[in-house]
């Protein structure tokens, strides 16, 4: 709250007030009494600029708190719990509505809340039951052709991109970091998506893989389930094949997946983590719904994991996940 | 014995554990599931973590008390604290739904193998010895090597000895040890595993059965 404001706002007062006191001079002066205008003066003046700064230093500390808590605080909406309800009747008006405007706005977000926690819940439990008759089908289909028991695999895969989706979007932290095999996770996904693989005469080529990285195994295993999904679904006529690879350094371990499929165009890779992003590639597919990454790289975000994609049209696609070696975990150990 | 309170899962499983010649037995009430299953004294429990009642969790916490039952926990969460939880409680392995068959069979066969102590390094299979740890199979004449895959597939084959093993099955076996082959190389494991069954000039051979797999006779 800055004076020089104030006092133009108080414009009208400032000018009524100043009349009278020329209109009161006058009427002395028509009286003759001369001897009373400096007195008079005097008190009009000293009182003018003493309600004025009486008014503005009551006003002051209120509105300076007031916007320099708003902006000093990251959620500017819990402004009024650092503030006292002020002694002026126009500040006791604003602080009062400001607390009504923001309880009534904490209620609809409540129940927002419960919506979207519903919601959840009801998508987890539909989930839980779905996977169900997945899990019959796949006993009662296990001698059957890889082409039916793969398209099971992507019933499941499509089931669990719902589920990982909600998982990402949610506030709550549903996941469980510990130190994890990195091999154990790929077979993993290896013998999941096998069928799919052989079907398609990829290649699979792991290295020999000993690293250990603190993270939730089952999401690293969606994610890295999305990954090879998009290895299979864009590769190559002939000879394809998928490498997967850990460059370790001091401070991360670096897991690469390598395939030699259609690879990005360069327009296309800035925005292939970006919700319902398809792409020059996606288009031409059926199938893509432009979550797959996007999802992955919300996930990769929660477990502090960095995700990064590098490609050449029509040679390779790298996809890496980074994971940080950090001292917190060294310590916990 | 199987603790799953889906019917269609719990039917499905109940066949597919008696095709692989196990004896089965299920729980179809679960009210005192907890006397129930110590009564029935079965070899191993396959436990749903969900059921009605009562909760898996203290429900193995329970039979631990009393028994030292083997317990692998079937799980559809997608939660890495339950399964860790639940091996904390006591079950010997888990596995979340949906699962892989082949895996889980064999998943229940290794713990069989281990709780039981007949877990042998040496099989003797008619006039051949076959040592797993090693990766060698022996006999009067000669003795060979056999490459890791090999012994993944002859370990599968021995097991399954009379029996038609698919191409799928050994596949899933061979990948789930971190051998990610192709169909090709399946084909060609297949033949070099022969030749050496031929150089020991045993009557045991790998029979093809056309598509639908190999047997060991």
């Amino acid at each position: 709250m800055r004076l020089k404001y104030y006092l133009i706002d108080k414009i009208y007062f400032i000018i009524i007030f100043l009349s009278s006191y020329l209109l009161i001079t006058l009427i002395l002066l028509a009286f003759k009494q001369e001897v009373l205008i400096i007195p008079i003066s005097i008190i009009l003046l000293v009182s003018l600029i003493s309600l004025l700064l009486i008014d503005y230093f009551r006003k002051r500390k209120f509105y300076t708190d007031l916007l320099e808590n708003i902006n000093y605080l990251d959620k500017a909406y819990i402004v009024l719990e650092t503030l006292n309800r002020p002694s002026f009747y126009e500040g006791k008006l604003l602080y009062d509505a400001f607390y009504k405007i923001n309880k009534s706005m904490n209620e609809n977000i409540k129940v927002k809340e419960e919506q979207f926690v519903n919601t959840k819940e009801y998508i987890e439990m539909w989930i839980h039951e779905v996977k169900k008759p997945i899990a019959t089908l796949s006993l009662v289909l296990n001698k059957a052709p890889r082409k039916t028991k793969n398209i099971i695999k992507n019933l499941e895969d499509y089931v669990d991109q719902v589920l990982y989706y909600t998982r990402s979007e949610n506030a709550e932290k549903d996941y469980f970091i510990k130190e994890v095999d990195l091999s154990s996770v790929i077979k993993n996904v290896g013998v999941r998506n096998m069928d799919d693989l052989l079907l398609n005469k990829i290649d699979f080529k792991v290295d020999k893989i000993t690293s250990l990285v603190y993270t939730d195994m089952k999401w690293l295993e969606f994610i890295i389930n999305q990954i090879i999904n998009n290895c299979i679904k864009y590769k190559k006529k002939e000879n394809s094949y998928i490498k997967i690879y850990v460059l370790e350094d001091s401070n991360k371990t670096d897991l690469v997946i390598e395939d030699n499929g259609i690879g990005i165009p360069d327009i296309d890779i800035k925005r292939v983590f970006d919700k319902t992003f398809t792409g020059s590639n996606g288009i031409n597919r059926r199938t893509s719904t432009g979550m797959g990454l996007y999802i992955a790289k919300n996930l990769c975000q929660r477990l502090g994991h960095n995700i990064s994609i590098i490609s050449e049209e029509n040679l390779y696609t790298k996809v890496i996940i980074s994971f940080g070696k950090s001292k917190y975990f060294e310590v916990l150990k | 014995m199987i603790i799953e309170d889906d019917i269609q899962i719990r039917e499905n499983l109940k066949d597919l554990l008696e095709k692989n010649s196990y004896q089965v037995v299920v729980l179809e009430d679960f009210k005192n599931a907890l006397e129930k299953i110590l009564l029935e004294k079965a070899n191993l429990l396959l436990l749903d973590i969900n059921i009605p009642y009562i909760s898996g969790e203290i429900l193995i916490q329970d039979i631990r008390k009393k028994s030292n039952i083997p317990i692998i926990m079937v799980t559809s969460y997608n939660n890495e604290t339950d399964e860790a939880l639940s091996i904390s409680y006591g079950a010997d392995d888990y596995i979340t739904k949906p699962y892989n068959p082949n895996i889980l069979l064999l998943r229940i066969k290794n713990i069989l193998r281990r709780v039981n102590k007949y877990y042998n390094d040496k099989i003797i299979y008619k006039d051949l010895i076959f040592d797993i740890s090693k990766g060698t199979i022996k006999n009067n004449n000669k003795e060979i090597i056999l490459t890791k895959n090999e012994t993944i597939i002859f370990s599968y084959l021995l097991s399954h000895k009379e029996e038609i093993v698919s191409r799928d099955e050994l596949m899933t076996i061979l990948w789930d040890n971190t051998e990610f082959i192709n169909d090709n190389t399946l084909t060609v494991n297949i033949s070099r595993l022969r030749k050496k069954l031929e150089e020991l000039e045993t009557t045991i051979h790998i029979d093809t059965r056309k598509s639908r797999g190999y047997i060991l006779l």
